[in-house]
C-alpha cells in the first residue's frame, strides 16, 4: 500500500494487486499493537483513505498476477480476478513484491496439541478472540480465562521440526496479547514461556516492561516440553531454568507463537519475477540495494522477512524509492 | 521450594505474600528483575551460597519463604552491599536478607550457622544495652560463646593497628531511644 501511494505521489501509475476482498494483509486480523497500544485498523484506514484519493493507483482486489513475460524493460504480467477468472494483461516496468509472511503450521508440535486440544490456539487466532472479546458489549463471563499461557518460539529458533532463525516479533506480540488479557481480566493469571525476550526497538524494551511491571504478566523462562489435559483444563509443562527446577501450571488457553514463514504466493512470484530467495523462501536482496531482488523487481514487508507493521511501512517507502530513482533513469 | 514430592512446582498455586510485603514495607519491586545474573556474579560469598543472590529474588517471586529462611546464604551473606550497588534494577536484596533474617528469628528458625545465629544475637544484646557496639567486648564475648579463642587473633591484631579496634567503649546517649526500636517490628505490625 505504501509503495503504490509513494510511487502514486511522485507522479507514476501503479496497480496494487490485492488477492483478498480488503487490503491490509495480516495486520487487517490484528486487534492492537506495539509499543503503542494502537488499533492497526487505524493504519489501514488512513492508507486506503490515501489510496482511495489516489487518483494514480488502480486497486485490483480479489486479483492475483498469473504470469508474467520479461520485456527489455519491464514485464507484460496477465492479472487473474479470482471471483470470476477474468484476465487482464498489463504492461509494467516495475514490480514491487508485498505478499507478506504467514505463520508455521505447528500441529508438527504434537507436545503442544494444537488441532488437538480446543483450548490450545496460535497467537494470530487468539488475536481474533481478543478483538472479540475487547469489542464484546454482552455477557462474556462464561467464557472468561482465569489462566492463559502463551508459549514463546514455536517453530522458531529450533532446528529439528522448524526454522533456526528467530522470528523476530513475537517477543513482542506475545508481550502486547499478554498484557491485552490482563487489561480484560485483571484478575486472569498469564504466563509467558520464554527463553529471552528480545526487544530490540524503540520503546520495545519499555513495552515488555510495562507489561510485566505493571500488567503484572508472569515471565517463565523455560520452553514448555509439554501440554497435556487436565480435569477439562490444560497443563503446561516446562522447566524454571532460572531456578533448574520443572515446573507446572494449569491454564485455560495455551497460545503458540508460531513462527513466522514466507507465504506460499511469495515462491511463486519469485519464480515468476526471476526473484532471488534464501534457504527459506523469503525475497532476498542485493548486497547494497536491500530492496532489490532482481532487474526492476523490489520488495517490501513481510515477503523479505518477518517484520512489524512500522518496518513493513519504511520498506514500502523504501521500494517506492527505488522504483521512482529507475524511472527517473529510464526518462 | 516444591511442597509436593510427588509433582513439579504447580505455578498457578504459587502465591508470594512476601513479594507484597517487601513493596509495601521498603519500596522493593522484584518484578524489575531482569534476571541477568549480574549481583550473583559480584556477590563476595556467591561461591558459597546454596542460593545465589539471583536465585534469591527468583525464590521470593516463587514465594518460597520456607527455604528462604532455612538457606544458608541467609547467614553467610556479608551484607557488602555489592549486588544492591551493581542492579541494574537497583533491588535492595541486602534488605531483602534482612527482612528474612527477622522473619526466621520470629519463626524460631535458626540459623544454618549457629556461631553467625549467636553473633547476631550477641549483637543485638550488646547495642540493647549499650546503644551501640563495642568491637572488643563483643569479640571476647563471641569469643566465649565459641570457645574459639585462636581463632582470627592474627586479623585482631592488624585491626588494632589500624585503628579498627577501639580496646574502650564510650556509651551513647539516648539509649532509651534505641531500645525503643527493639520493640518496632513492622512485621508484627503487619500481623
Amino acid at each position: 500500500m505504501e509503495a503504490a501511494l509513494r510511487i502514486a505521489q511522485a507522479g507514476f501509475h501503479s496497480v496494487l494487486v490485492e488477492k483478498e476482498a480488503e487490503l491490509g494483509g495480516t495486520l487487517r486480523s490484528l486487534h492492537s499493537s506495539f509499543p503503542r497500544w494502537q488499533d492497526p485498523r487505524e493504519l489501514i484506514d488512513h492508507q486506503s483513505e490515501r489510496l482511495a484519493k489516489s487518483r494514480r493507483v488502480t486497486i485490483r482486489t480479489q486479483s492475483a498476477v498469473t504470469s508474467s513475460l520479461p520485456k527489455e524493460k519491464g514485464f507484460r504480467v496477465s492479472l487473474t480476478s479470482l471471483r470470476n477468472g477474468d484476465t487482464e494483461e498489463l504492461d509494467v516496468d516495475a514490480v514491487v513484491l508485498a505478499t507478506g509472511f504467514e505463520p508455521m503450521d505447528v500441529s508438527v508440535y504434537g507436545e503442544y496439541g494444537y488441532g488437538i486440544y480446543p483450548g490450545v490456539t496460535t497467537s494470530l487466532e487468539f488475536e481474533g478472540q481478543l478483538r472479540k472479546w475487547a469489542l464484546s458489549t454482552g455477557d462474556i463471563t462464561t467464557e472468561i480465562p482465569q489462566a492463559v499461557a502463551l508459549i514463546q518460539c514455536v517453530g522458531s529458533r529450533d532446528r529439528s521440526k522448524g526454522n533456526p532463525y528467530c522470528s523476530k516479533i513475537c517477543c513482542m506480540f506475545t508481550a502486547k496479547q499478554a498484557g491485552l488479557i490482563m487489561d480484560l481480566f485483571p484478575d486472569a493469571r498469564v504466563y509467558v514461556f520464554y527463553m529471552d525476550y528480545r526487544a530490540a526497538g524503540k520503546q520495545y524494551e519499555e513495552f515488555v516492561r510495562q507489561v510485566i511491571e505493571e500488567k503484572h504478566v508472569r515471565y517463565v523462562r523455560g520452553r514448555p516440553a509439554k501440554v497435556l489435559p487436565e480435569n477439562g483444563r490444560l497443563l503446561v509443562r516446562a522447566e524454571d531454568t532460572l531456578m533448574g527446577i520443572p515446573v507446572e501450571v494449569a491454564v485455560d488457553i495455551v497460545v503458540l507463537a508460531s513462527a513466522l514463514v514466507p507465504h506460499p504466493a511469495t515462491r511463486l512470484l519469485a519464480e515468476m519475477f526471476g526473484a532471488r530467495t534464501d534457504e527459506y523462501g523469503f525475497l532476498e536482496g542485493e548486497p547494497h540495494e536491500p530492496a532489490r531482488t532482481a532487474d526492476r523487481v523490489f520488495f517490501a514487508g513481510g515477503c523479505g522477512f518477518a517484520v512489524e507493521s512500522a518496518a513493513a511501512l519504511d520498506q514500502g517507502a523504501s521500494a517506492a524509492a527505488n522504483v521512482i530513482a529507475l524511472f527517473n533513469e529510464d526518462r | 521450594m516444591n511442597p509436593d514430592d510427588h509433582r513439579p512446582l504447580r505455578l498457578d498455586r504459587v502465591e508470594s505474600p512476601l513479594s507484597r510485603e517487601l513493596k509495601d514495607l521498603f519500596g522493593i519491586d522484584v518484578d524489575t528483575c531482569l534476571e541477568c545474573g549480574k549481583c550473583s556474579g559480584g556477590c563476595s560469598n556467591g561461591h558459597i551460597f546454596d542460593y545465589t543472590p539471583r536465585k534469591i529474588v527468583q525464590l521470593v517471586k516463587l514465594g518460597a519463604e520456607e527455604t528462604l529462611m532455612r538457606m544458608d546464604a541467609l547467614w553467610i551473606c556479608l551484607s557488602c552491599q555489592l549486588c544492591f550497588d551493581r542492579c541494574p534494577s537497583g533491588i535492595d536484596i541486602p534488605r531483602i536478607l534482612d527482612h528474612l533474617r527477622e522473619g526466621a528469628r520470629l519463626r524460631g528458625i535458626p540459623a544454618t550457622r549457629p556461631a553467625v545465629g549467636r553473633f547476631h544475637e550477641l549483637m543485638l544484646e550488646q547495642i540493647r544495652k549499650a546503644g551501640r557496639v563495642s568491637e572488643v567486648a563483643l569479640m571476647l564475648r563471641f569469643k566465649a560463646a565459641t570457645g574459639e579463642y585462636g581463632k582470627d587473633t592474627g586479623i585482631a591484631v592488624k585491626l588494632f593497628f589500624k585503628g579498627k579496634l577501639n580496646p574502650f567503649s564510650p556509651g551513647i546517649r539516648g539509649v532509651d531511644e534505641v531500645r525503643r526500636l527493639y520493640d518496632h517490628r513492622p512485621t508484627d505490625e503487619k500481623a
